[in-house]
């Protein structure tokens, strides 16, 4: 398998806060990697660096072998990494259908002008719509949808920039059972159909059932990784989990 | 009210047409002038300000400098100022364009506050620059060539065309992708940057495009008063009134800065018709302003299409939405009559 994304020795202090430090993590190209640790462990503060909104103060970053450190987070969307969010962000005054519009991969003048482009890629907005069971919210301002259906058109309207890996932070976050059922059914799809992901996860649960590699961080860097069998009976990670 | 509805474009032209010569005096032509004027400026304004919600108080700067770059054209070069106002409004868009990529780093009130900076700037140029704008007593440049019987008509119907234009322009960004990734950074800046959205490269386009008219609006008053002053082309009120008008029609909406142009500008003569000369109407227009806020954060526009709306439709649907709802459809309709045809 190839490498998709290769994070090597990076580090980011935020004041005296050492968030992310000395971090080296790989992921491999069209798995499901999951990343855990406990709360304040750097999760959320990697995918930011990753994906452009934090600039790392030392190490480098890498998708498909190119360097994305320092890009402008548009950049690297367009090179095909797309994200999510722990609290789901929309454009709330737009409806799901505009929200499903927005987000796309590359974008030269004649396109950005032109309002005849939108006629396929609604009918590729649609066509995700009734993949998620949103379609008959497609009118409604984002802002009117319940958690869960946000956290669905989130997911979907980022597919519309057809990315190669997707990072998700939390996706079964403060969802039922069913749509965790639901979601988890929809990420292995796309796994199937070439998506890697690299998922951030507090339900063990979910992790064990769905990736099929973990990372586990702790102080902002690696301290353990390998098959979901192996980091459940790992003594550093349970020790990490409970505390000494 | 049917026909009123699929008409209404064409019979408000008509009336414009038709309004020089149903009131002859001057005066009518001369209110007639500078509710156009806004109305194009304070569309222009939309652009950033109703669109991206980057609110900019700096926008007399391209204001002055068009007045000032016309001006100077035609005294240095002769150059009638009604066929080069359009073309130097283009080096303001451009100065603007790199004037917006400093001034863009910046965000919520420091934007305000770099946006007046830069007129400040402009205008303490404008003063102190003396071999070339004659400082504080001003630039003079020649009348129109016209019989004064008839001088403030041709800027009328001048400026009338320049006004359709800019809705045109305003129309035709908001209904692209261009206009959706502007709209979409209003709601949520940081997310439309994450999903793909060029933003840097979009505030600095929509502000060139926001300073254009305006700088062309400057160019077009300069050759009506025939005498700036860097007090009068560089002057604050100028970019406040196109907010003001903005806000009173409806913020981001296609035709809320036309309404409000329509409203105010009429309603400030008339203030200062009654009360004289004094700065009375600035005080009425503010505290029109702080009721408008109050009771319609959204303008008169918005607020009353929400009203109807609401009245016919349990829930309000979305202006943009229902643009593109309609796109989808007519796509599927005509997709399925390709299937039809091409069963036959």
């Amino acid at each position: 398998m190839n490498e998709m994304l290769r994070i090597a020795c990076v580090s980011r202090r935020f004041g005296g806060i050492q968030a992310v430090r000395d971090c080296n993590i790989s992921v491999q190209s069209g798995s499901i990697t999951g990343l855990i640790g406990p709360n304040g462990s750097g999760k959320t503060t990697l995918f930011n660096l990753i994906t452009g909104v934090y600039s790392p103060d030392e190490g480098e970053i890498l998708f498909e072998g190119k360097t994305i450190t320092n890009l402008p987070p548009s950049r690297i969307c367009h090179g095909g990494l797309s994200r999510t969010f722990q609290i789901t962000r929309l454009f709330w005054e737009m409806t799901a259908l505009e929200n499903m519009i927005v987000p796309i991969r590359q974008v030269g003048f004649r396109s950005l002008l032109g309002p005849d482009m939108f006629r396929n890629e609604i009918d590729r907005a649609m066509g995700l719509l009734e993949r998620v069971g949103l379609t008959h919210l497609k009118d409604e301002p984002a802002r009117k949808l319940s958690f869960g259906q946000q956290k669905l058109l989130e997911f979907a309207a980022i597919l519309m920039a057809d990315p190669k890996m997707v990072m998700l932070d939390e996706p079964a976050g403060g969802v039922n059972p069913t749509m965790i059922r639901f979601i988890m059914d929809l990420i292995r799809d796309l796994n199937k159909e070439g998506v890697t992901f690299l998922v951030v996860e507090h339900n063990m649960g979910v992790v064990m059932e769905l990736c099929d590699h973990v990372i586990v961080l702790d102080q902002g860097t690696k301290l353990a990784e390998g098959s979901p069998e192996m980091i459940q009976t790992n003594p550093a990670v349970l020790d990490a989990y409970l505390g000494t | 009210m049917e026909f009123l509805r699929r008409w209404w474009k064409l019979i408000a032209l008509l009336i414009l047409l038709a309004f020089p010569w149903v009131y002859r005096e001057p005066y009518y032509h001369s209110l007639g002038f500078f509710v156009l004027l806004y109305a194009m400026m304070a569309t222009s304004w939309n652009i950033m300000g109703g669109y991206t919600g980057y609110k900019s108080l700096g926008h007399s700067a391209f204001y002055g400098l068009g007045a000032y770059l016309v001006a100077i054209a035609a005294n240095k070069l002769g150059w009638n100022p009604l066929i080069s106002a359009p073309f130097l409004a283009i080096i303001v868009a451009l100065v603007a364009v790199l004037l917006g990529w400093i001034m863009l780093r910046t965000s919520g009130s420091a934007f305000v506050i770099a946006t007046i900076a830069m007129l400040l700037i402009f205008r303490i140029t404008a003063l102190n620059l003396r071999e070339i704008t004659k400082g504080a007593p001003g630039l003079s440049q020649p009348l129109p060539p016209w019989s004064p019987e008839f001088s403030r008509m041709p800027f009328y119907y001048y400026i009338l065309f320049w006004l359709i234009v800019a809705l045109f322009v305003s129309w035709y960004i908001r209904r692209s992708r261009f206009g959706l990734g502007l709209v979409a950074m209003r709601d949520d800046e940081g997310k439309a940057e994450m999903v793909g959205v060029n933003t840097t490269l979009y505030k600095i386009l929509a502000f060139g495009v926001s300073a254009y008219f305006v700088a062309l609006g400057g160019g077009v008053w300069s050759y009506f008063t025939s005498h700036i002053s860097p007090i009068y082309a560089f002057d604050i009120l100028v970019g406040v009134d196109m907010i003001l008008m903005t806000m009173l029609g409806g913020l981001g909406t296609l035709w809320g800065p036309v309404l409000g142009a329509f409203i105010l500008v009429p309603a400030r003569d008339l203030i200062l018709f009654k009360f004289g000369s004094t700065s009375i109407y600035l005080a009425i227009t503010g505290g029109l302003m702080m009721l408008v806020i109050i009771f319609m954060p959204k303008g008169f526009l918005t607020t009353i299409t929400d009203w109807v709306e609401n009245r016919h439709a349990p829930r309000a649907a979305h202006q943009g939405a229902r643009s593109m709802a309609d796109i989808y459809d007519s796509s599927s309709e005509k997709k399925q009559g390709e299937d039809e045809s091409s069963h036959e």
